[in-house]
């Protein structure tokens, strides 16, 4: 056996130094520097695996989603010696019925879960025992640097002694903030266990994660021992450990602000709007105000907002520097858990395309404009006494307002001004039963090249179909439908055949883009649809209020995922015979970037329960909501269901 | 992480100089990689690579192995690969041998070749080390068949990640053997590595790398090595020319009449789902459960040291047991655990 040495990184130094004598005079068997690191780790282990213990769990579920879950022994950290334990929310995903963790004695005790923290996908555990549990050691954030070792240890594959791996850290501020990144290898073999640095001191709580959909215990269990791991810092934890032994739960800190922009990375952090009722509107944050500072951090993009926020929680106060105008000023916000899932609010009105200022072309019947007097024909000058320039301009305005809010709409109607006092409503369940003509001239300038023609892009293997209806004119703003084929089929002709008429009627184009394997879409081909839409943005005028993805089974599953990922371009989405998929990550609903769904259920199909789950979901979000059944089990629409849905697509652009 | 290490080699009087150097230029410490690098040479002339039948359906036709004599036996892992007459062995230096199956040992899943050659570099089994947690260790094998011809065999670098115990019984581990073994923080068992060697960081033998494994706990894969100390004896039986067992009953560790939940009186909560937690539904009046101090709504945690997670799991478990055996039982009453011992049947005639 070798004889034990406990050494610290200081005493380690110091016998380095020593090793050139020791190898200069050859007296002493001479220690090397790997068996001093090899040393270093034992010692490191030593300090910290007492605190590291086994949890095992009874009854449950098997799978969740398509993931088999182990029912094997997993880990936990020992936070205070009355036996409060801090572990991973990985380990309790199957729901066990009983929860047992092995005291220092040896003994196994009941535990139940106190709390969880639903921002970084922790659980406290208190242990059923009258034990005196070790406190695992903790090293402070700040003190942490990248290279330096790091060691992850459960407790899993033996009762007696911890399980080891053996790296360094790669990052010290990653997930937005809340998590340190290892290349040591993280897996449930360690999950809830702890990451510690040479002297034994706990850095952090092992977890799954994952940059995208962080709102799963499951989420980045598919990096497993893969170089990329990640653990959670208690030091970060430790000032909300009383509360979360009381049984509060913690989660991340929301604000409330949607920003301009799209680009995460360039985009300057400009608000766009702000949520009634959030923490951003309590502290009186506007609509093109300038964020310049957040929790303490300079922001000038995007992504840096994002971090600084990322790492708070709910309930945090935080200081926020904003600047409106020429004046800048501080704020205090205190971050909520949950907001107010925003539900648009709504005037009434449909606009007449490409007018300016905002010609009323359709006032909706039973609508808050109706009930405060606006007509069709009418022009809208003003809101609350600033000048409402565009149609887009007004629609951001409304969405910045609160539901049942008055607002002041300034009209001018056969040359007399009219100020009228409207209270804002909610968006009508009805689609209407007929419209006006969104233009008042027919469509001047040159004509192009109509029908069907084909789009490719260089770099993609995908083909492309777009269809321009004979009256196509690039001076008028054309709303697009595109049609996201089943796996197999190639109905493109027969979409032309049955919306040609309503092409022309209502300036629309068609985009038929397809997969690469015509007999399956891929999730990743999202970004292609995305791309040929772009290119369709290029080479024809496209209006933005109007783009809607159509799709039958798989392919409405990629218009879902489609739509839900690239928010920023897609107004609408015709979901048939389809449900939302599992993957997709339902965002808020979102004052600017907005996005109606009109679902095509089959009477007789056979997952309209699955659908109509979902849909609700969607439906509490928020989102607007259009359901229909076709009698057929293709989920095809008769004449009158086509021109409905025709209407639909039309009225996107509601004010 | 390779620094300078001092043993009794040729590279001590280089090591002193290259230090001297670096103390003249200022105390910066040089990290020649020439200290694992003289281990690595040191151990790959004992490295052989194994090829025999395979190449189907995703199951590779190659493997690893190392020398454990002079005069050409060669330690691997028993598997399909040598299921064949044609057994090609490539050593360190590329030659080429047809090898002759000498024994096997399905139960341990190792076999013994010997190749027509002598004075050969080999491991001397007599002294191998035993590791503990944290050990740094070095993994040779053919992994992926990556290295052919006179090329040496790969190295892993990383250390012992714990020592447990394979325990195929109740199908944590798929696999036959059932004694002790290092789990590595080490990326060790992937196709073709199965047969490698597991040394220390001074290249003394520790274990020979396992075959692919999952762990079914987990759901993840495993990788471990053997220790060498617990294959010694029947790498010697096999040496010696005596048969080993060459398949495993696992049949034969079930008593033949063991506990049963209705012999003890136990009626469990309606098994419908994939895993029941084992709660306790009603006790029959009299029995063994009764007397004991059970009661319905009480949830069975462990049979002796183990967990039932599961009422399928409990049945299984009891199966494992004879009658005549007292079972212990730990179960969980509200916050509390309970232990209770069901006595064993005194009266075992049928």
């Amino acid at each position: 056996m070798k004889k034990f040495i406990p050494l610290s990184p200081r005493a380690l130094s110091l016998v380095l130094l020593l090793i050139p004598a020791a190898l200069t005079w050859g007296q002493q068997p001479e220690p090397s520097l790997d068996n001093l690191e090899q040393q270093a780790f034992k010692h490191a282990v030593a300090v910290a695996s007492p605190s590291i213990v086994r949890i095992e769990t009874i009854g449950g579920l098997e799978k969740v989603g398509q993931l088999l879950l182990g029912d094997g022994p997993t880990s936990g950290v020992v936070v205070s010696a009355d036996g409060y334990i801090l572990s991973s929310a990985f380990n309790f995903v199957r729901q066990p019925t009983s929860i047992l963790v092995t005291t220092p004695s040896g003994k196994r005790a009941a535990a139940r879960i106190v709390a969880r923290d639903h921002s970084r996908m922790l659980v406290l555990l208190k242990v059923n025992s009258q034990e005196s549990f070790p406190v695992v050691p903790l090293a402070p954030r700040e003190e942490l640097q990248v290279g330096q070792w790091a060691i992850a240890i459960g407790r899993t594959l033996s009762p007696e002694t911890a399980n080891v791996s053996v790296g360094i850290i790669s990052a010290t501020n990653r997930i937005w903030g809340k998590a340190i990144q290892t290349d040591s290898k993280i897996s449930p073999v360690n999950y809830g266990g702890a990451l510690v640095d040479i002297e034994g001191r706990a850095t952090g709580i092992l977890v799954p994660l994952s940059p995208h959909g962080q709102s799963s215990e499951l989420a980045g269990t598919e990096w497993y021992d893969s170089g990329i791991g990640f653990a959670i810092p208690i030091s970060d934890l430790l000032p909300h450990l009383e509360k979360m032994k009381q049984g509060t739960d913690l989660y991340a800190g929301l604000l409330g602000l949607t920003l301009k922009g799209t680009d995460i990375y360039a985009d300057p952090p400009e608000i766009a709007a702000v949520q009634p009722k959030s923490p951003a509107y309590e502290a009186g944050l506007q609509a093109g105000d300038r964020i310049l500072e957040i929790a303490g951090s300079t922001v000038v993009r995007h992504a840096q907002l994002k971090h600084a926020l990322g790492p708070h929680y709910a309930g945090d106060q935080i200081t926020i520097v904003y600047r409106r105008g020429e004046d800048q000023t501080e704020v205090q916000a205190t971050l909520t858990d949950k907001l107010e899932p925003y539900e648009h609010p709504f005037l009434g009105v449909l606009p007449m395309r490409d007018s300016e200022p905002v010609t009323v072309r359709f006032v909706y019947p039973g609508s808050p404009a109706q009930a405060g007097g606006i007509q069709p024909g009418d022009r809208i000058t003003r809101i609350n006494d600033e000048p409402a320039v565009s149609a887009e301009d007004l629609r951001v305005r409304i969405a910045n307002l609160e539901i049942a809010s008055e607002v002041t709409i300034e009209v001018l109607r056969s040359g007399a001004m009219h100020k009228l006092k409207i209270t804002l409503g909610t968006f009508p369940s009805e689609i209407p039963a007929s419209l006006p003509p969104s233009r008042e001239s027919p469509p001047a300038g040159e004509a192009t090249v109509t029908g069907k023609v084909e789009i490719k892009l260089p770099e993609e293997k995908n083909t492309c179909d777009a269809y321009l209806p004979e009256n196509y004119r690039d001076t008028i703003p054309h709303g697009l439908l595109v049609w996201l084929h089943e796996p197999g089929t190639n109905e493109f002709d027969k979409l032309i055949t049955a919306w040609k008429a309503t092409c022309e009627r209502d300036n629309l184009l068609l985009l038929g883009p397809r997969s690469a394997n015509p007999d399956k879409w891929d999730p990743t081909e999202v970004d292609v649809v995305r791309a040929m839409i772009d290119e369709a943005i290029r080479s024809y005028n496209i209006d933005p209020a109007r783009i809607v993805i159509q799709g039958r089974s798989a392919g409405g599953a990629i218009g879902y995922l489609t739509a839900f990922t690239h928010r920023d371009i897609i107004r609408g989405i015709i979901p048939i015979d389809v449900a939302v998929p599992r993957r997709t990550t339902l965002k808020p609903n979102d004052p600017v970037e907005r996005l109606s769904i009109f679902s095509i259920i089959p009477a007789q199909s056979k997952i309209k329960p699955g659908i109509e789950a979902r849909l609700k979901q969607l439906e509490q979000m928020k989102y607007p909501v259009h359901k229909v059944e076709t009698a057929n089990a293709e989920g095809r629409l008769d004449a009158a269901g086509q021109q409905q849905l025709a209407r639909w697509i039309d009225s996107l652009d509601k004010i | 992480m390779a620094a300078p290490r001092t043993r009794r080699t040729d590279h001590r009087s280089w090591m002193r100089l290259g230090v001297c150097c670096a103390l003249v230029a200022g105390f910066s410490i040089p990290v020649p990689a020439a200290d694992l690098a003289s281990v690595t040479l040191k151990v790959q002339p004992k490295m052989v690579k194994v090829y025999g039948a395979g190449g189907l359906k995703g199951l590779e036709s190659y493997q690893s192995g190392f020398l454990v004599s002079a005069d050409g036996h060669i330690l691997t892992v028993w598997s399909y690969v040598l299921d064949t007459d044609f057994i090609t062995t490539i050593l360190n230096d590329g030659r080429r041998f047809q090898a002759e199956l000498v024994g096997a040992d399905p139960r341990l899943e190792i076999a013994i070749l010997k190749i027509d050659a002598e004075e050969l570099d080999f491991f001397d089994r007599s002294q191998d080390v035993e590791l503990d947690v944290s050990s740094r260790v070095l993994a040779f094998s053919n992994l992926y068949g990556v290295a052919t011809g006179d090329e040496a065999t790969s190295v892993l670098h990383g250390v012992v990640s714990a020592k447990t115990t394979l325990d195929a019984r109740r199908g944590v581990f798929k696999t036959p053997y059932r004694g002790p073994a290092y789990v590595l923080d080490a990326i060790t068992n992937n196709p073709g590595a199965a047969g490698g060697a597991l040394t220390d960081h001074q290249g003394q033998l520790a274990g020979i790398l396992g075959k692919e494994l999952r762990n079914s706990q987990t759901n993840t894969w495993l990788n471990y090595s053997i220790p060498i100390a617990q294959l010694n004896p029947a790498i010697d039986d096999i040496l010696a020319g005596k048969s080993r067992p060459r398949t495993v009953d696992e049949t034969a560790m079930r008593p033949e009449r063991p506990h049963t939940l209705s012999s003890l009186g136990l009626v469990m909560v309606p098994d419908v789902l994939a895993k029941t937690p084992p709660f306790i539904d009603a006790i029959r009046r009299e029995s063994a459960a009764e007397k004991n101090g059970l009661r319905p709504d009480d949830l069975v945690l462990f049979v002796g040291d183990r967990l039932v997670p599961s009422c399928e799991a409990l049945r299984n478990e009891l199966g494992f047991i004879d009658q005549i055996d007292e079972i212990r039982l730990v179960v969980q009453r509200g916050d509390e655990l309970l232990d209770i011992t069901l006595p064993g049947l005194k009266n075992t005639n049928p």
